[in-house]
């Protein structure tokens, strides 16, 4: 039986048993990743997965499965469990339905690529290229990953949705080292594989390798910050999964009661754009079906919105963002809008203050008040009269992520597209400076 | 399960050419059950039925997995991956494996109240209960998030060597986040609970007693929390602390794999190098393990996921560094054997070297004894932000529920003492090791994609000497 149909068995199905709303989505998916460290292919890996998703809301009871068993046995299985969980299950007040359709939808420009779908074997070749551009560069060893996929979704819903999109991803993330103490890590993705220049990356990753050789402590104080792409976009991640109004609702966002208020420098404007032409995460429609949109989340340092679902913006006195999550909206592809200023020009505004290229293991303290920390990782410099000098090594980001983002100074023209094993969301962001940045290190 | 699938896919893909084959079966049920400020958010549960393969052709390793079990779609798969090992020849690191026993054994994590047999409406009442006892101590709380879960997997692991391995783990953890508000000001706790067996643990835990004690103790912190003294002074870390500072710098750099270099993109290296066994990283005192064996712990295993029975591992050894975390691969490359530290999260997962429960075994003294010596000090009952860098080096554990220690007795509540260290200062700083042992669960986070695996962390209380403490 073809997945449409089946998932045409299951609505019905919970329709005559008496539900509410019910979103049933089945997503097919063939990827492959190349794992690399110190210059070799570690492992090549294929991955091949269909899943079953159902909502099911009765009486305000909400009920979700995801199912990895696909077949017409397993999906009667299923109804049938969720017809005697939702009995014991207890309603959700505050639940307020999904989105009503039907809708139409524009394809997500440059969002498929016959070129991953036929890739195969070849991605060996883009990781052979991209280490060798990396030794070349400088770098004495290199490790990273390669991936490509092929999704295809198809939604149905009881509100008059039904709904397919289809789209391939290629992700690839190389960090360079010239010794133990010295390396640097670059990361890209596309929908477009013409479009993700790995030798590139390899060669920046390289290049910031070989620039942050024999570092010296750094020091603890208030420092101005040129951030690097990848490290800010660290910082925009986070800020996003706090602009989810599921994070509002639950103690985790610095962004309760601050719509219409400044949470950032007014240079600062992040926008969520779910129909980005080779957006990452762009699709036709968010996990309701809502067809996805650009929205403005941050508008020249103000606050203007949260993302939503149905359920949440109904909560909220508003309409959903088409951010569904049908527990807790999501970001799409996170933009922070370019400024004026070249890197160098990022340079020349500082007399005293660091360069950070990389940071990892950003951790709040308190979600509620936004105060985290993070470790710079990969080639720290210093920066002295507009001048980059010195690697450094062994220090911490310990800040407020309002107060961070409230002292950016100057944002870059340059954006650069990152994803990676700290940044979930992808995220579009130029290099920025932020004044008076508190810097911890280990007290002898 | 489709035992016979795995066991044909060993065969058909050494008929392939393969050198090596392995499969490994996954089904596993989940329920989950979240209540959010009192309301019920959702309710869930999953299914999972998938096939994970590792194959090496010419000391090439390919990892594949499916949740399609068709026969023939598994043929095209192995003769795939097959190719892909081919191709990937000419720049591969060359794969071979430690010689291990080739084990067949059937276990199975006894339950005394099976998971199942409780419906959801009794699971999500426990849920309730705590928000009833949570709103009763009228308490300004503004956020509470509860969630509890429960799974059962049963996993099939067979190769070529000849090894098979059917096991059954029953899981419940029990999850948390908390928000307090006094005069303006907040305070957050997010802290889990985990282990394997039945409903039996849940019932143990007491839910509504921990969330209770845990608002009254950040109440209580912000509305008399002085701020911690400026000077050297000692500190007496209890067990919440102990585990999380001996996960991140006793377990973490002690991963061979990580030694190695394998993980340099992702969760990074190690400040440790093989040429560092035999050598001392703390005081006599330190002693840390870690062991997959501990019964109904969250990370409880009896054979990793490459068939290799399960051992304590003697990290630190009084101080001195003594073994590392091993799969098969990386015991090659070290010319020993694995020491069964081989874990993946589900089928579709490469299983990597991974911790399963690792802690700070007891030393001598009681808690009232380590704190009867301190005249100036703190006592770090537990914490909330936490780092380190991906070396293991330099550290960040900021105290939540904290007290002065002033000539020898715990006094009046301290706010967020830093406690930032590098890894020998924190070992060598360690004086003493008292004898009340605590365990706690957490999902330890590594490999790309991320797999974040159950594991217990823990330790007794101990006492650090002359640390000043971070801003």
């Amino acid at each position: 039986m073809e997945p449409e149909e089946i998932s045409s068995h299951v609505l019905n199905k919970l329709l005559k048993a008496g539900a509410d709303d019910v979103i049933v989505s089945v997503s097919k998916q063939e990827s492959s990743q190349i794992k690399f460290s110190n210059n070799l292919i570690n492992a090549t890996k294929t991955w091949e997965n269909i899943d079953l998703g159902i909502f099911m809301a009765l009486k305000k009871k909400i009920v979700l499965t995801n199912l990895k068993d696909f077949s017409l046995s397993a999906a009667d299985d299923v109804v049938n469990k969720l017809l005697k969980f939702v009995k014991s299950a207890s309603p959700n007040k505050e639940y307020a339905g999904i989105a009503k359709g039907p809708f139409s939808y524009k394809e997500v420009e440059n969002g498929y690529d016959k070129k991953i779908v036929s890739l195969g074997d070849n991605a060996i070749d883009y990781v052979g290229k991209a280490i060798n551009k990396a030794l070349e560069s400088g770098a004495k060893r290199t490790a990273g990953v390669f991936e490509n996929s092929v999704a295809n979704v198809s939604l149905l819903t009881s509100n008059d949705v039904k709904a397919s999109d289809k789209g391939t991803h290629s992700y690839f993330s190389i960090r360079a080292f010239n010794n133990k103490f010295a390396s640097g890590q670059k990361t890209g993705f596309s929908r477009i594989i013409n479009l993700l220049d790995v030798e590139k990356l390899a060669e920046e990753a390289a290049l910031i390798s070989k620039q942050s050789l024999n570092p010296e402590h750094g020091k603890f104080g208030k420092f101005d910050v040129v951030f690097e792409t990848l490290p800010f976009a660290n910082i925009i991640d986070n800020l996003g999964g706090a602009m989810s109004a599921f994070s509002v609702e639950a103690g985790l966002s610095c962004l309760k009661n601050m719509i219409g208020k400044q949470v950032a420098n007014k240079k600062i404007t992040v926008i969520d754009d779910g129909t980005l032409k080779n957006g990452f995460n762009s699709s036709k429609f968010d996990a309701e079906g809502a067809p996805t949109q650009k929205n403005i989340m941050v508008d020249n340092g103000i606050l203007r919105t949260y993302l939503h679902n149905t359920s949440t913006a109904k909560r909220f006195n508003t309409k959903t963002t088409a951010n569904a999550g049908l527990l807790s909206p999501e970001p799409t592809n996170l933009i922070v809008n370019k400024g004026s200023f070249s890197k160098q020009e990022l340079f020349e505004q500082v007399k005293n203050g660091l360069y950070i290229t990389n940071v990892w293991y950003t951790r709040f303290q308190n979600y509620n008040t936004g105060d985290f920390s993070t470790i710079p990782r990969d080639g720290i410099f210093m920066i002295k009269n507009g001048k980059i000098g010195q690697s450094i090594k062994g220090i911490r980001i310990s800040e407020n992520i309002l107060n961070l983002l409230k002292n950016v100074a100057a944002v870059g023209k340059m954006p650069e597209r990152v994803i990676g094993w700290e940044v979930e969301t992808p995220v579009i962001t130029p290099a920025v400076l932020v004044k008076d940045v508190n810097i911890t290190r280990p007290i002898d | 399960m489709f035992k016979d699938l795995a066991d044909f896919a060993v065969k058909y893909a050494l008929k392939k050419g393969a050198d090596y084959s392995e499969a490994r079966l996954e089904s596993t049920t989940s329920n989950t059950f979240i209540l959010k400020n009192g309301i019920a958010e959702a309710s869930g549960f999953d299914k999972i039925n998938g096939l994970g393969m590792r194959i090496i052709k010419n000391k090439t390793l390919g990892f594949a997995s499916t949740n399609d079990m068709n026969k023939e779609k598994i043929k095209k798969l192995i003769q795939n991956t097959i190719n892909t090992t081919e191709k990937a020849s000419k720049l591969r690191e060359e794969i071979n494996l430690s010689e291990e026993k080739a084990n067949k054994d059937k276990y199975e994590v006894k339950q005394k109240i099976n998971l199942n047999d409780i419906g959801p409406d009794e699971k999500i009442k426990i849920l309730f209960d705590a928000e009833k006892e949570l709103i009763n101590t009228k308490i300004n709380i503004p956020s509470r998030y509860l969630s509890l879960s429960d799974s059962i997997t049963t996993e099939y692991l067979t190769n070529s060597d000849g090894t098979n391995i059917l096991a059954t783990v029953p899981k419940a953890s029990f999850f948390y986040l908390l928000t307090v508000e006094h005069d303006g000001k907040t305070s957050q706790r997010i802290w889990q609970y985990g282990q394997s067996g039945g409903f039996e643990f849940v019932k143990k835990w007491d839910i509504p007693s921990i969330v209770v004690n845990e608002v009254k103790a950040l109440q209580n912190n912000l509305k008399f929390g002085v701020k911690p003294p400026k000077q050297a002074l000692d500190i007496v870390a209890a067990p919440q602390v102990v585990g999380i500072m001996v996960h991140e710098s006793g377990g973490h750099p002690y991963e061979a794999d990580r030694i190695i270099g394998r993980e340099g993109a992702q969760a990074g290296e190690s400040f440790i190098t093989k040429e560092m066994l035999g050598t001392r990283i703390g005081n006599k005192v330190v002693n840390v393990v870690d062991d997959p064996l501990l019964e109904n712990s969250y990370g409880f295993y009896k054979y990793d996921n490459e068939g290799v029975k399960a051992r304590r591992k003697y990290l630190i050894k009084e101080g001195i560094i003594n073994e590392f975390l091993q799969n098969r691969k990386t015991a090659y490359y070290m010319g020993i054997k694995s020491n069964g530290s081989s874990r993946s999260v589900n089928y579709d997962r490469e299983s990597i070297v991974r911790m399963s429960n690792t802690f700070m075994l007891p030393g001598n003294y009681t808690e009232e004894e380590l704190i009867k010596d301190v005249k100036l000090g703190i006592y770090m009952k537990n914490f909330m932000e936490w780092n380190i860098d991906d070396k293991r080096i330099n550290q960040k554990y900021v105290g939540a529920e904290s007290y002065l220690i002033k000539n020898g007795e715990i006094k009046e509540p301290v706010t967020r003492p830093v406690i930032e260290i590098t890894t020998p200062q924190l070992y060598k700083s360690i004086d003493a090791v008292a004898t009340n042992m605590e365990y706690h669960a957490g999902n330890c986070g590594k490999g790309e994609p991320m797999q974040p695996i159950p594991v217990w962390f823990g330790g007794p209380s101990i006492r650090l000497k002359k640390i000043r403490l971070g801003n």
